[in-house]
């Protein structure tokens, strides 16, 4: 049984978690590109990027490119995992929704 | 945590949609400005070489130089501005994508001295159709099937033309299909998918 993540299921590290695992296994994205993607303020996506590092799903590097300072992020391999978990949870939550109104019928 | 079935139908929905978001917007960084200036170039080329036929090879000379000049800056800007995603195997797939496009011409002209194409129009879509034979190899190559897609759909526009439609009526049926096909993909991808 899968069981979800308390750190991941608040909405805006969900967003943050699912753009990362649709990059492909070590890929990263650049910082400003992801926060205008998702909408979110400076403040507010330095946040709960903070707490994904913290628990280890997301690694945060930061570099220079053509000697200007960059950020980029990744989901660890520990973060794709409890992505993962996290998703057969919420089908598991359906899906067992969805058995429940069969056996009501 | 208490996570009723309405909160995990929304979570899943907004985890697809996000996913897509950032695949498409990475695809949109990089592609979205090459296809909207190779578009453009080739509506007006074609345009032009509809309503001046006999300037044909000058335009589609100076028009093709101008695309080089801007593939160039978009290049330059885009490296300038950093990249939107880095991958380890990004260097790789660069130094093979720069052998790739000389290699594409090199062969279509290669072939170009074999068929011998009698006339422009004949010799306009052996190289469309080739160019868009790279598009569809680069898409499967980066995963991208929207470029697999457009290739696709270019090529046949391009066998429709060449088949089809009088001779006349050739660049006209081009400007729209193919460099509108180019165009239209390149602002959809810059204005939906940032």
């Amino acid at each position: 049984m899968a069981e979800l993540d308390n750190t991941i299921h608040q909405p805006v590290r969900l967003q943050i978690m699912s753009s990362l695992v649709a990059l492909d296994a070590g890929e990263e994205i650049e910082f400003v590109h992801l926060r205008k993607l998702l909408n979110l303020t400076d403040g507010n996506f330095g946040a709960h990027l903070a707490k994904l590092e913290e628990a280890g799903y997301v690694k945060v590097k930061k570099t220079f490119v053509v000697r200007k300072p960059r950020t980029f992020i990744t989901a660890t391999g520990k973060g794709r995992d409890a992505f993962e978990e996290h998703i057969s949870a919420l089908k598991q939550i359906i899906g067992a929704q969805q058995k429940n109104n069969l056996k009501g019928k | 945590m208490n996570v009723t079935n309405e909160d995990a139908v929304q979570s899943l929905a907004q985890v697809e949609e996000v996913m897509a978001k950032t695949r498409q917007s990475l695809v949109s960084a990089y592609a979205g400005s090459f296809l909207i200036l190779w578009g453009f170039i080739w509506v007006v080329s074609y345009l032009g070489t509809h309503f001046f036929l006999m300037w044909a090879d000058w335009i589609w000379n100076i028009s093709s130089a101008l695309g080089i000049i801007g593939t160039v800056f978009i290049i330059r800007r885009q490296y300038g501005q950093g990249p939107a995603r880095r991958n380890p195997s990004d260097k790789r797939f660069l130094l093979r994508t720069i052998l790739f496009w000389p290699l594409v011409f090199a062969y279509a002209f290669a072939w170009l001295s074999i068929v011998k194409p009698s006339n422009g129009i004949e010799l306009n879509a052996f190289l469309v159709t080739a160019v868009m034979f790279a598009y569809v190899v680069m898409g499967l190559w980066f995963g991208s099937w929207l470029m697999v897609i457009l290739g696709v759909v270019v090529t046949g526009f391009t066998l429709v033309g060449f088949h089809l439609i009088p001779a006349e009526y050739y660049c006209l049926w081009m400007a729209v299909t193919a460099g509108g096909g180019l165009l239209g993909t390149g602002l959809y991808m810059k204005l939906r998918w940032r």
